[in-house]
């Protein structure tokens, strides 16, 4: 069984993400075209037309490839939908890794996008096949909100000291977001706010749990040799991983709710071709799936970042701020900057790609050489998950 | 998988009429809920000693309560040729609900599967089932206009009644009498009984019901019984006639906490007095609605025995009270603002067919290589990943097992008609997990490691299918004291 870096080497030599907003007068069609414009604009020498395949990742926006060539008017060229739960726009870039990397093509480019606000409702409502009404009609954080008892009575964490640990998350990253003129959420909040929101699952409130809203995010990749005919700052891909998960943890007894298996698979695909070793002092900064503030708990343990059981601690002792010792989600996160499904993976590489190019202004991480972006899906016990190692150094 | 594979072939004949009438087995089940006031802004407490009611919760209907009250005894109908399902309130019309009760039971498919309905269904069925060896759910679940005079005095209730045998008790003599009369009734799509002046049909069901107990005790030769126990939907002609009869009033102390259960009343009202009952002594059981039905029996030497689950008395001593504000919610007659979120999906019939084990009797597939369980049952074994063939895969029942909670959330954005809901995910022991609603329980207090116990219930209703499965309840070591809901022996 292997799972290598690719025998090409691939960079992301331009990036476009929209504001992830609630962008009622704007349709998947009109955020894609914004996103796909910045990219394609970043670059002076480069058209469309130079792009010889595209994919596009969307959760419930779209259907087949002409979600894309059809609102960009595309001929001949051939375009992919992937859909991947939450881990969509990664996927949409994996693909395209892959086939810039083979040689088929020299210029590719992934998409992703999610048009949320048009259902009148605030949550997540993906239409799945008829099935036999056996499984529970659960709600995304009802999925997610099982990792904190869990996590609680497997490392002796009391009900006080969890709660810290969630809001720290909620508030550290909508203070990243504040810095963030892209972010759904431009605005820093209070502990007691976090904690006075409208209870959703579980403790969870509102202000656990990431935004609903609309976006698109586009990249422009090449094999690393020819990056530089493009971009005096390319960003190279050095790892990434994926796994689907068999879904045991919800099929059978084992499985504890501490932990995304899934995610520790993919990450150590991803650091063992970037060769990294020792992510919690090789990582300069990381973009994270915090879907709801008990996922970025558990993360920072199955990305190697915190030992078992210490993530909370770390998280309150301040590690993962802005200025502590490996940023996460210095962008704001899915909490902050929002989280339009099919478009978060390619958010997460445009943060990633920003700091790596020393482009994030007051959100700068000082002396940024790799990135981790880390993008799930599904709930824990049953998901899929994507790890990347980006960097400036190829 | 092929949900009919390895079931036992239909008999060729009907089974012998037995010998000697009677009743083999039998059990009750009431809800967890109980309704003592109904006032409307009520700021001072109620009346003490004041009737109560029997109240189904929101998940659940007759069928549900039927498969309740039949789980514990059913097993020992394999002989039966018809399953019963006597009721006033079925939740579909036009589809026939003992079919759904008899796949949640697995019973033998040769055995047929009729609905009963009207207030007389429930004493026709429990003739049936002495008389012509079958098995029978006698269930209702009732419910008034709020305010109405009789709001407390109705209730919701199941009953599990097996024949083919006589260890519980054995039939003497009956005698009936049909009389037309308007007493109770309403339309198809109304929830609610419309009355006729009972002091009119209180005389009518009292000189039918006289007339019907004194044959049977003539048939049965007898001048005077141990135990009269009366049901009728008419509290009038069920006070005269216990009057008349020389009851006890031990069958009105039982429907003052229960209400009067309906279809299920005459079979909750013996059960209650069989459990009393000591082997010989003699019961006539008199129910008086839509004419009269009297059965007079001897009590059977395995009477104790013959019972399964807890007793009445003791399910009655365990309900949880239940303000009216929730019960109005429940029942549809308080329509709350629920959350933002669309009806969740209706099932379609053909995923339902092919996984019927899984969805009616909670059948996962246990790994013929590592032995470990998944659910749903699948051809590949979660654990170890082994492909199983179709046929080789072996079907375990999670039903009537323990599970324990692994991590638990509570949904507060419920489309289910309560503020949030408990959602768990739980090992069973012996292998398997479930994720599951809890039920029965108040969502605080369920908590990781907590004992429980899978409970058949709708889940919910969309596009005019009613969506069955399996939640999760404390077990009865489990369950906070006072809130006992399974086991009172």
């Amino acid at each position: 069984m292997a799972s290598r870096r690719t025998v090409n080497d691939v960079a992301i030599v331009a990036m476009g993400c929209t504001p992830f907003r609630d962008h009622w007068h704007a349709s998947a069609d009109d955020l894609l075209v914004d996103a796909v414009r910045e990219c394609v604009g970043s670059l002076p020498a480069v058209t469309l037309d130079d792009v010889d395949a595209f994919w596009v990742g969307t959760q419930g926006s779209g259907l087949s490839g002409q979600t894309l060539a059809r609102p960009l008017r595309l001929t001949g060229k051939p375009v992919t939908r992937v859909e991947n739960y939450c881990a969509t726009g990664s996927e949409a870039f994996r693909n395209a890794a892959y086939a810039v990397a083979s040689g088929a093509y020299d210029m590719v480019m992934a998409t992703g996008v999610e048009k949320l606000k048009d259902s009148s409702y605030s949550g997540l409502s993906a239409v799945y096949p008829p099935a036999d009404g056996t499984d529970v009609d659960w709600t995304a954080p009802g999925g997610f909100s099982l990792l904190v008892p869990a996590y609680q009575r497997a490392y002796g964490v009391d009900a006080r000291g969890m709660r810290d640990a969630l809001t720290r998350v909620a508030v550290k990253n909508h203070a990243n977001g504040a810095r963030n003129e892209r972010a759904q959420f431009r605005k820093a909040v209070t502990a007691e706010t976090v904690e006075n929101s409208p209870r959703v699952a579980g403790p969870l409130g509102v202000m656990d749990c990431s935004g609903v809203s609309d976006g698109a995010a586009a990249a422009i990749l090449v094999r690393a040799e020819d990056a530089h005919r493009y971009t005096d700052r390319p960003v190279y891909l050095r790892g990434m991983g994926f796994v689907a998960g068999s879904g045991a943890g919800l099929a059978t007894d084992g499985y504890d709710f501490t932990t995304f298996p899934e995610v520790v698979a993919a990450a150590r695909q991803a650091y063992e071709q970037a060769g990294v070793t020792d992510p919690a002092t090789q990582i300069s900064l990381a973009e994270v799936h915090d879907c709801f503030t008990p996922t970025e708990v558990v993360l920072m343990e199955d990305l190697g970042f915190s030992e078992r059981g210490k993530a909370w601690r770390d998280i309150l002792d301040g590690r993962y701020d802005l200025d502590g010792a490996l940023p996460v989600n210095t962008d704001g996160g899915l909490k902050s900057f929002g989280h339009p499904i099919g478009a978060t993976g390619l958010r997460m590489m445009f943060e990633c790609f920003t700091q790596l190019r020393g482009e994030a202004g007051s959100r700068q991480v000082p002396d940024a050489r790799l990135a981790v972006a880390q993008n799930l899906g599904g709930q824990p016990g049953s998901s899929v998950a994507f790890v990347a190692v980006l960097g400036n150094e190829r | 998988m092929e949900p009919d594979q390895n079931r036992v072939e239909p008999k060729e004949n009907p089974p012998p009429m037995p010998e000697q009438p009677g009743l083999d087995a039998y059990a009750a089940y009431l809800p967890a809920y109980v309704l003592a006031d109904n006032r409307l802004d009520a700021t001072d407490p109620p009346r003490r000693g004041g009737p109560a009611r029997g109240v189904a919760a929101f998940d659940e209907d007759t069928v549900t309560m039927a498969v309740e009250a039949l789980r514990p005894v059913a097993a020992a109908s394999t002989s039966g040729g018809q399953l019963l399902f006597a009721t006033t309130n079925a939740p579909y019309e036009a589809k026939t609900s003992a079919g759904v009760v008899h796949e949640a039971l697995g019973l033998d498919p040769g055995i047929g599967a009729v609905d009963l309905r009207g207030h007389r269904s429930g004493a026709t069925a429990l003739d049936l089932v002495v008389r012509a060896g079958a098995t029978a759910a006698l269930a209702d679940l009732r419910t008034t206009r709020p305010g109405a005079p009789d709001e407390l005095a109705q209730g919701d209730a199941a009953v599990g009644l097996v024949g083919g045998g006589h260890a519980a008790a054995v039939l003497l003599a009956r005698a009936g009498r049909t009389a037309e009369v308007l007493e109770r009734w309403r339309l198809p799509g109304e929830r609610h009984d419309r009355v006729w002046d009972e002091r009119f049909t209180a005389e009518v069901l009292a000189a039918a019901g006289l007339d019907a107990a004194r044959r049977a005790l003539a048939e049965a030769s007898l001048d005077a019984v141990d135990t009269v126990v009366v049901s009728s939907s008419n509290p009038r002609a069920a006070a005269a006639l216990r009057r008349a009869l020389g009851g006890d009033g031990r069958d009105a102390t039982i429907e003052r906490a229960a209400g009067f259960t309906g279809a299920a009343h005459p079979g909750l009202l013996l059960a209650a007095a069989l459990d009393e009952a000591r082997p010989g002594q003699t019961i006539l059981l008199l129910s008086a609605t839509e004419g009269a039905d009297a059965f007079v029996f001897a009590v059977g030497d395995g009477v104790r025995a013959a019972r399964g689950g807890p007793s009445v008395r003791d399910q009655l001593a365990a309900r949880q009270p239940l303000g009216y504000g929730r019960y109005l919610r429940w029942r549809g007659l308080l329509d709350v603002q629920g959350p933002a979120r669309p009806a969740a999906p209706a099932p379609a019939a053909p995923p339902m067919h092919r996984r019927a084990g899984w969805k009616y009797r909670l059948e996962g597939s246990r790994c013929g290589a590592c032995g470990a369980v998944t659910t749903p049952p699948g051809r590949v074994c979660a654990a170890c990943g082994i492909v199983g063939a179709p046929d080789a895969t072996g079907k375990v029942s999670l039903r009537e097992r323990t599970a324990r909670v692994v991590s638990v959330t509570r949904d507060h954005l419920t489309t289910m008609p309560e503020p949030e809901v408990a959602v768990v995910v739980a090992d069973v022991d012996g292998g398997g997990r479930l994720s599951a609603y809890a039920t029965d329980v108040a969502p605080a207090d369920v908590t990781v490691g907590m004992a429980m116990t899978p409970t058949f219930r709708r889940l919910w209703t969309t596009d005019a299918i009613h969506n069955y499965f399996w939640k999760l309840r404390p077990a009865p070591q489990d369950a906070p004291p006072g809130k006992d809901t399974t086991d009172g022996q």
